[in-house]
């Protein structure tokens, strides 16, 4: 039994060698190395420089995420709450725009946002003032949340129609109103979905680079541009490119472990929210 | 009795145009255990819902201690439930379950370790703060939901099937208990159940309920001695349910012969309904005095035998400690008080003969039944 399960593994432990293990550790000697092949630790100190695009992707995926996790949460309850036939009608539409190409989405926004692009022109028409909204960080921003936000409903809402409706009704037998019963039990009850969600849409919206191509201009490059760069572009540094992704790459581990700290918490202490 | 401290006047409530309860009316008096008793679907389950909060009704009046509560929401009722799931707090150990509803009310730190340690060892579960629900075992599961329910000092528990999850050994012992904290505590208990002998077992007052309505509030013994319709004979315990003819006062005419019995008031020569309990009836030799028969099947049931009887077509059920064989002819004798009378009613007819009798069957219904249950739930 125990050797069957082995046999039956074992391409997937040569698929994950080759093009994971494999991969992780050419950026590791890229990033330790110069153009030579020399060992060096120059790489990783010139990440520093870097520290504004680190900063900034930080920031907007971040934010990306909270604007994500605000306007995912209420819909994702909302859908929990429906009928079954409403349910899937309703989680279909969340997938949808999944099933388009992700450069055809974007580049929608594109000529939504630009100067000339649909929105500004219907604004002109009713007589208002044109906006600027192209190369802007909110758009980018908004790309981000547009693409990501399937990511954070549909956990959410996996664990929300997990709750037992008799859990929600002995909370307001014990004397919860509305407000306490989401504060004390539906809240604590979907902290896994939220941290799933919160993962999925985070981490690629940190390491994004189309967006900001496509919505953000010269202006709001991330760190998803700055490797793009380093590889494909007039930069032409893989081994600096491997340090911004190592450097990256440890962020992101840093900030999954943070969350998950609080899942712990939340599950081992039994902590009350007030 | 003084007033009632829940009282149901005309409650009607359906569910997706399906009538479930149709001008229903009870009345509850302070510290009693009372049990709804009926098969699943009669509607126990949404008299107790309706009580909670949880289910509004289409027309009628809920009041508590007099007061109108109908549209009061459960968060405001001084009433607390145990779900038939125990519906525990996943994301809380036993403490915070416990103490969920006196934190929610406000009271201090100090008080609420008190009355949970007070809980904890009334439902012998000392030592267990600490632990996570989900880890705990059914019936551990079942105390947790108990204290907490009682930690908030109800005038009223409402508990909708909750020993169903449990196993036989473990429910017997949960009912002795149950009993015993409702006589220590003096809370009024609603209890709703589709077991029959934990109704009996347990209740002061047992409603029986079939398709939305009463069909008999009584004390149990009342409720298993004297059944108003051929329902309640049948649902609680076992029952030979014959069509007769009350001659007079006293005497009662069926399976072909005249008996003397203790009923009266019903007139003269009116149809009724004859309920005798298989317990009740003595196996004896056949002799042109008594209702004779031939054995058609027997089980043994470890304290008696459970002997089928064709009498002229109609199987009887007779329990007895005598064993006889298949084939045998037997007499069949009955004093005055194994006889009781009913009225007919809608139910005449639809019960009582064992001739499609079998065990396997019963247990068929059981299975079923508990499926249903299940379902309903869900809903």
């Amino acid at each position: 039994m125990k050797s069957n399960s082995k046999a039956l593994s074992a391409p997937y432990t040569v698929w994950m060698v080759i093009f994971i293990v494999v991969p992780m550790l050419l950026v590791g000697y890229f990033a330790f190395t110069d153009k030579s092949g020399q060992f060096t630790l120059e790489n990783l100190l010139s990440v520093g420089q870097y520290s504004n695009v680190f900063l900034r992707s930080i920031w907007l995926g971040a934010l990306a995420t909270v604007l994500s996790l605000l306007l995912g949460y209420p819909l994702a309850y909302i859908i929990a709450r429906m009928s079954e036939k409403q349910q899937s009608v309703m989680v279909m539409l969340t997938m949808l725009p999944m099933w388009m190409n992700f450069l055809l989405r974007t580049y929608a926004w594109m000529s939504l946002l630009e100067d000339n692009g649909l929105i500004n022109s219907a604004l002109s028409a009713l007589g208002l003032p044109k906006a600027h909204m192209i190369n802007t960080a909110g758009a980018v921003v908004l790309g981000m949340v547009y693409n990501y936000i399937p990511y954070m409903i549909l956990p959410l809402y996996s664990v929300l129609t997990k709750i037992d409706p008799s859990v929600i009704e002995a909370a307001q037998d014990l004397g919860a109103n509305d407000r306490k019963v989401f504060l004390r039990v539906v809240l604590p009850m979907s902290m896994p979905g939220m941290i799933s969600g919160v993962t999925m849409v985070f981490v690629p919206a940190v390491s994004t680079f189309i967006i900001s191509k496509m919505l953000g201009g010269g202006g709001n490059l991330l760190i998803g541009d700055l490797i793009d760069m380093q590889f494909l572009g007039s930069a032409y540094n893989p081994n600096l490119g491997s340090a911004i992704s190592l450097v990256l790459m440890v962020i992101i581990l840093i900030c999954m472990g943070i969350m998950n700290q609080f899942d712990d918490g939340e599950n081992v202490g039994g902590g009350v929210l007030p | 009795m003084g007033d009632p401290i829940i009282s149901l006047k005309d409650i009607a409530v359906s569910f997706d145009g399906e009538q479930v309860l149709k001008s229903f009316n009870l009345e509850i008096q302070d510290g009693e255990f009372v049990t709804l008793l009926g098969p699943s679907g009669c509607g126990k389950t949404t008299v107790l819902r309706t009580i909670g909060g949880f289910v509004t009704p289409d027309g009628g009046e809920v009041f508590f201690n007099g007061k109108r509560i109908t549209s009061l929401p459960p968060h405001k009722r001084e009433v607390n439930t145990i779900f038939q799931k125990y519906a525990l707090f996943p994301h809380l150990n036993v403490y915070d379950n416990i103490a969920f509803g006196m934190r929610l009310k406000g009271k201090s730190e100090k008080e609420v370790k008190k009355t949970v340690h007070e809980m904890l060892a009334m439902v012998n579960l000392t030592g267990f703060s600490h632990r996570g629900v989900v880890q705990l075992s059914g019936g551990q599961q079942q105390r947790v939901a108990i204290a907490r329910a009682l930690a908030n000092d109800p005038k009223v528990l409402l508990l909708d099937e909750p020993l169903g999850a449990l196993d036989l050994k473990l429910r017997k012992d949960m009912q002795v208990e149950l009993k015993k904290i409702q006589q220590q505590t003096g809370i009024t208990f609603l209890f709703v159940t589709h077991d029959q002998e934990e109704a009996l077992s347990m209740s002061d007052t047992v409603v029986v309920m079939d398709k939305g309505e009463i069909q008999q509030i009584g004390t149990p013994t009342d409720i298993y001695n004297e059944p108003q319709n051929a329902f309640v004979a049948d649902f609680i315990g076992e029952s030979n349910i014959l069509d007769g003819m009350m001659l007079e006062d006293y005497w009662v005419k069926f399976a072909g012969r005249k008996f003397r019995c203790l009923d009266s008031g019903f007139g003269r020569n009116v149809p009724v309904d004859v309920v005798i309990r298989p317990e009740d009836i003595d196996v004896t030799e056949p002799d042109s005095t008594l209702i004779t028969g031939e054995v058609t099947g027997v089980t043994f049931k470890g304290v008696h035998y459970e002997i089928i009887v064709d009498v002229n077509g109609f199987k009887w059920m007779i329990q007895s400690t005598d064993c006889r064989e298949v084939g045998d002819r037997i007499g069949l004798s009955l004093g005055p008080d194994d006889i009781h009378v009913m009225a007919k009613s809608e139910y005449s007819g639809t019960f009582g003969d064992y001739s499609t009798f079998s065990d396997e069957m019963e247990e068929d219904i059981n299975a079923s039944e508990e499926a249903e249950q299940e379902e309903e739930h869900e809903i």
